[in-house]
């Protein structure tokens, strides 16, 4: 590169297929500026599929996490508590209350009072 | 052709084919120049973006010569192929070399007169297609509608390069400079429609000529204030006028390319 670093940036281009869809990375590409760059984006990586939406940005406003900052990504593996894996048999159970028979014994039994 | 060929009124129909070979025409040969710039362009990514837009023009250019295949003027691949340089209704400008040499053999190709010649023609186009929207004859007015769509990109993609490089400060400017006399002095050859030009009006088929190139300069007015170059300028037709069959030797050496495996085996099925 040498001469054409100073010229040349990367640019990060994102893009969404449809107006609600969520922002996709895409791709990135090497453009003096962001005019350029949009102009690049589309043509290089959604030539041939819809596309509603397209964002770049230059790599070099992205901050990163850097490789020493990534000892900060590391978790313990007790986080049992945090999960809601509890809950995973609700539909189960609803099922099982909603096939109950509400037959006169059993509404008898309520004695005008609606049990919950 | 099984099928009856479409048909316009008997009287205008000569206008109307005169027109449609002028836009098959200009689009087939600026997308075959710009195609021999595949792998030359500036940087990776202008080379992708430059190409599908002429791959988009090559479209463009098949969807006139299926009009004119449907009013029985000959099958639509061998409109563009075969028919010989004086058949030709293309504008000079548009069939005008990249630069020196030679795609195969040191291409020495003008980047600056590129960006100057498609900017200035798409802007042209698009002034054209507006009024062919509204032409008496309804399928050319829906291939019209059609084409405009893509032409948003087109557009943006040589604004975007004309601006910049223009503005660009030292032998881009010199260059780019250079490039807008060049074009503009071929110009006035894209702007015509030529000797049906008025029957063309009469039979509601476009607008008149004198009108699209008042549009055209309006279209092109914005870009020039951008860079600061007085504008318009003085259009010519130093090449002559394609529009009467006037050509280059590069229009035959252009054609002589593109038609080479055409003509190897005619009888081939693609």
């Amino acid at each position: 590169m040498g001469k054409e670093q100073g010229f040349y940036h990367v640019f990060e281009v994102f893009s969404r297929r449809t107006q609600d869809a969520p922002l996709q990375h895409q791709f990135s590409l090497l453009a003096p500026n962001e005019e350029i760059a949009l102009v690049m984006a589309q043509e290089n990586f959604m030539r041939r599929e819809p596309v509603s939406d397209i964002w770049v940005v230059k790599r070099d406003y992205i901050r990163r996490i850097n490789e020493e900052e990534k000892a900060a990504l590391k978790r313990l593996d007790n986080k049992d508590y945090r999960l809601t894996r509890g809950y995973g048999d609700l539909k189960k159970r609803w099922r099982k209350y909603e096939q109950i028979v509400f037959d006169e014994k059993e509404i008898l039994s309520w004695k005008g009072e609606i049990r919950r | 052709m099984s099928e009856k060929p479409m048909h316009f009124h008997p009287d205008g129909q000569a206008a109307l084919v005169e027109l449609l070979f002028q836009l098959a025409d200009d689009d087939f040969l600026i997308a075959y120049r710009g195609s021999e710039w595949l792998g030359l362009a500036p940087h990776i990514e202008e080379d992708i973006a430059f190409s599908s837009i002429n791959q988009d023009t090559m479209g463009h250019a098949a969807m006139y010569y299926q009009l004119l295949e449907e009013l029985g003027l000959g099958a639509a691949d061998e409109l563009a192929h075969v028919r010989p340089a004086e058949e030709r209704r293309n504008a000079v400008l548009l069939e005008l070399p990249n630069g020196p040499g030679h795609y195969l053999r040191e291409p020495r190709y003008d980047w600056a007169f590129t960006v100057v010649r498609h900017y200035f023609y798409t802007q042209a186009k698009r002034v054209r297609l507006e009024s062919l929207r509204k032409s008496a004859y309804t399928p050319l007015a829906e291939v019209a509608a059609k084409i405009q769509v893509e032409l948003h990109y087109h557009l943006l993609h040589w604004h975007t390069w004309f601006v910049q490089l223009t503005n660009a400060p030292g032998e881009a400017r010199t260059r780019m400079i250079k490039a807008i006399q060049d074009a503009a002095a071929d110009f006035a050859g894209v702007l015509t429609l030529g000797a049906r030009g008025a029957d063309m009006e009469r039979w509601g088929l476009i607008e008149g000529e004198d009108v699209l190139t008042e549009k055209t300069i309006a279209a092109l007015a914005p870009a020039f204030t951008e860079v600061g170059i007085e504008w318009p300028m003085l259009f010519g037709m130093k090449h002559g006028n394609g529009r009467n069959g006037e050509h280059t030797p590069d229009l035959d050496d252009a054609l002589a390319t593109l038609s080479e495996v055409r003509r190897a085996i005619p009888q081939a099925i693609w």
